[in-house]
């Protein structure tokens, strides 16, 4: 998807929902999960995200709960100052917060062709959505520097049709998780990924999307792609 | 141009415009398809772009004078956008269900646009040149821009099955019709309100 269709995203209306905070679990050193109270009426699909509305600071995240969820998950990445996540990071119990959404058209659409979600980092999440969702029979290739960021590991296990591990940090490919790729998502699908049509699911950072969307066009055409960035 | 606002942490919070997946030639379609930037798409999607930009032209031109009309011209900017995603979504795909279709009422409002500055003027005894006042010829400008992109339009959607246009496929072909009609009707009234003059076609 282009500029413009991003650009109109952006400019859909916007209810503010006020949300608490119910629980929060360190999942890596870095990483954590808070579940957070859902606000009545909202609704969204998995793929979709929200905008956290505090002060004069504004930032998405997409869920990692399925929409039949009684609550909302986020998966956060702490930031060392970070104005947001260190917010997240220490916040109380109970604490209120206000977002607006859902956003955004990343969202799982079905077809004839096998669909491909790559993913670095926290970007995994919208995949996490969908997979809780029911989704199943994907690819996943998650881009992370080692084992520890491979966050959900056991549910792409059992709902992937095939799940690689992309740890670039991994010197010896026999080492650790089973089934990963020493190097990064882009080496996999540049290099393992047979030729064919795939629809294309891209979530992470501009220049892992980029460098993706520059293979599609080489080697893969007819494929679908739809792209959400995290920065 | 360059990145608007660059976070430090997670959580997108604003619109990088550079992204370099152009670069070779080809774009990405709202319904996922990757295309070359000469694709029919692009054409048409690029003259309701030229269009909206000459309606900025427009509205800046008569704002002092007419702020009512101006704002009737952002509300048609905004339109376009909506226009634009259309065409870049190709009918059938299951993208189209996100897409905001241009409204019945927004087709009404033209015409009764139309009616209002028409009582206005007087009446139209042969060809005029367009010509005039700067904001009459802007308004010229986009009516035959208008009328590119509703003949770009036309032919994309010539190459999908009738059965496949949805609602908001079939809106964009009246909406850009009737605009271009706004449009030479304004130009008229651009001239009008200005105290200029139009010039009827001697042949």
């Amino acid at each position: 998807m282009g500029e413009m269709s991003d650009l109109l995203r952006e400019a859909r209306t916007t209810v503010l929902h006020r949300t608490q905070l119910l629980s929060r679990s360190w999942i890596s050193d870095e990483a954590f999960e808070i579940r957070c109270m859902r606000p009545p009426q909202f609704q969204f699909a998995p793929g979709q995200r929200v905008r956290f509305v505090q002060n004069e600071v504004e930032r998405d995240y997409s869920p990692v709960s399925s929409p039949a969820d009684e609550e909302i998950g986020f998966l956060v990445k702490s930031v060392k100052g970070g104005l947001f996540t260190s917010v997240l990071a220490s916040a109380p119990e109970g604490a209120s917060f206000h977002f607006t959404g859902p956003h955004g058209y990343f969202r799982f659409y079905p077809s004839e062709r096998l669909p491909v979600f790559v993913a670095t980092g926290t970007g995994v999440a919208p995949f996490v959505s969908m997979a809780r969702a029911g989704v199943k029979g994907f690819i996943l290739l998650h881009g992370v520097r080692c084992f520890l960021d491979l966050y959900y590991e056991p549910l792409f296990r059992k709902t992937a049709e095939l799940y690689v591990p992309c740890l670039s940090a991994m010197k010896d490919p026999r080492e650790g998780v089973p089934g990963a790729f020493a190097g990064r998502v882009t080496d996999y699908v540049s290099c393992q990924l047979a030729s064919g049509a795939y629809d294309f699911y891209l979530c992470g950072n501009a220049d892992m999307i980029r460098d993706v969307i520059l293979l599609v066009d080489q080697k893969f055409p007819d494929s679908r792609v739809y792209t959400e960035t995290f920065y | 141009m360059g990145n608007i606002r660059r976070c430090a942490e997670q959580g997108r919070c604003s619109i990088k415009i550079y992204t370099g997946t152009g670069d070779h030639g080809k774009t990405g379609l709202f319904s996922g398809e990757r295309v070359s930037k000469a694709d029919k798409r692009l054409e048409a999607c690029g003259d309701v772009d030229e269009l909206n930009a000459v309606m900025g032209a427009l509205g800046a031109s008569l704002a002092e004078e007419d702020p009512n009309v101006a704002r009737e011209i952002q509300e048609i900017q905004s339109a376009l956008l909506h226009v634009g995603a259309c065409l870049m979504t190709t009918p059938g795909s299951p993208l189209v269900d996100s897409l905001k279709a241009i409204e019945e009422e927004q087709i009404k409002s033209l015409e009764t646009a139309m009616d209002r500055m028409d009582a206005l003027l007087p009446p139209l005894r042969g060809f005029i040149l367009p010509s005039g006042h700067p904001a009459a010829t802007w308004a010229h400008i986009a009516r035959t821009v208008c009328r590119r992109a509703e003949r770009h339009a036309v032919s994309l959607l010539g190459e999908a099955k009738q059965e496949e246009w949805s609602a908001a496929h079939r809106r964009v072909l009246v909406y850009m019709n009737r605009l271009s009609d706004y449009l030479f009707v304004l130009s008229r009234y651009c001239n009008r309100i200005m105290g200029v003059q139009e010039t009827l076609w001697e042949k």
